[in-house]
């Protein structure tokens, strides 16, 4: 591969966009070439710095209580929007959502109603904007309140080092039993971790998609762990294997 | 009760996108209020459309419908800021003069001249870059949300990342650090 070909390809080799025998190419040619490598080098920080410092703006509080609140008492908007119904639509979805989290709703395989809850209750929680009953980074912190409201103890890691944030924690409902909940933030993504005890042998994490989310599913030193979020599956594995290693 | 349930399942569909929604609407509004304004007609939009969704990719299918209401929207209330329409007339916008950094904004953290800049960047060129970097979106999605060839999405991230690597307000910023050090 010559630098023609090394720059044409250059920006999707540093979006993934690249197919991994073309991404070696792209590498082995910019680890001898000065002037690609510093193309590389620039693409790759200016990325970097875009999901660092370019604020990524969540929906707020009051478009969530427009999109809630029911037909007859939603605020008219400016200009001729129509809004009939949207209300209903979005209050139905949050008793729906409810009656997941009862499972009440009956799944062929154990499995995919876990996944289900898990994922109702991640929707949830960042729906009510609910998202940690204890906000602390401190994990000294949030496992003792944990321990205090649970029958187990469950294991608090500090990721920081590696990018993820701890934000807290909440007590959350998972097939009828109450289970640790820990968030953790990297870059815009917030991440819940499940946790409950679970006898049996460590079992690396697996991952799949379900209603558009992530969720790794992984037992580590006795516990049981779910992990979900909207991040990409490489990155929810990466931390799914760091969170369920035994210390 | 086929409605309430299509409905239902419309919000169950579409509510954990919201975030990814407004942000994305907040950027080409550049405006809290507009953007929330925006993503509401998006949801009564996408609620009448939602029948016809077929696909597995909710995320890209709600984004769609929130470009569309957000083009409509902008159209209608800042026409000058969507007439630039033809790629070749994108390939010769120059650097935004309105960037020159007064002397107050050199002194600014680095990080509010890159969100600055980022908003500075003419509507195109910035939604590619929040679906690519914010969104982290493939460029197959965004080809389908802003309904253009892969090639076109290629080319307008690789200008937008020129604009911004040349971006006057960066610049000063690196300028005056390096000076700072020296």
């Amino acid at each position: 591969m010559n630098c023609d070909d090394a720059s044409v390809r250059m920006a999707a080799y540093c979006d993934g966009e690249l197919d991994a025998v073309a991404s070696a190419d792209v590498e082995r040619h910019a680890a001898g070439c000065a002037r690609c490598g510093q193309q590389r080098a620039a693409l790759l920080d200016l990325g970097k710095r875009i999901r660092e410092e370019v604020p990524y703006h969540t929906a707020p509080k009051s478009l969530r209580e427009r999109l809630m609140a029911p037909a007859s008492t939603a605020p008219r908007v400016r200009g001729p929007w129509r809004w009939a119904g949207l209300g209903a639509a979005f209050g139905a979805a949050a008793t729906a959502l409810a009656i997941f989290v009862a499972g009440e709703v009956l799944q062929r395989n154990e499995h995919d109603a876990l996944s289900r809850q898990v994922v109702a209750n991640h929707v949830r929680s960042s729906l009510t904007g609910q998202r940690v009953a204890v906000i602390s980074s401190d994990r000294h912190t949030v496992k003792p309140w944990l321990s205090a409201r649970l029958d187990f103890a469950p294991p608090v890691k500090d990721l920081a080092e590696k990018g993820y944030s701890l934000e807290g924690a909440r007590i959350e409902a998972l097939d009828g039993h109450a289970v640790a909940a820990l968030v953790y933030r990297h870059r815009n993504h917030t991440i819940d971790v499940f946790v409950r005890p679970e006898s049996g042998a460590d079992v690396p994490p697996s991952v799949h998609t379900f209603r558009g989310f992530n969720v790794a599913r992984a037992r580590g030193a006795e516990m049981a762990m779910w992990i979900v979020s909207d991040l990409n599956v490489e990155e929810l594995t990466a931390f799914a294997a760091d969170i369920a290693h035994r210390e | 009760m086929r409605e309430s349930a299509s409905n239902t399942r419309f919000a169950e569909v579409v509510l954990p996108h919201l975030d990814a929604a407004y942000n994305y609407a907040r950027w080409l509004t550049r405006n809290a209020q507009d953007a929330e304004d925006v993503v509401q007609e998006a949801c009564v939009r996408g609620l009448r459309y939602f029948g016809g969704f077929r696909g597995d990719n909710a995320r890209t299918w709600f984004l769609a419908v929130v470009r569309n209401a957000c083009f409509d929207w902008l159209r209608r209330n800042r026409p000058a800021e969507v007439t630039v329409v033809d790629e070749r007339t994108l390939e010769a916008f120059p650097a935004p003069a309105r960037l020159v950094p007064e002397q107050h904004a050199i002194e600014r953290a680095e990080a509010l001249a890159l969100s600055q800049a980022v908003a500075a960047l003419p509507l195109t060129f910035r939604e590619v870059v929040i679906l690519r970097e914010l969104e982290e979106l493939s460029y197959k999605e965004i080809a389908r949300i802003a309904d253009i060839p892969i090639g076109t999405v290629m080319s307008r991230l690789a200008r937008a990342r020129a604009l911004l690597a040349h971006s006057p307000l960066l610049r000063a910023v690196g300028e005056s650090a390096a000076g700072g050090t020296r």
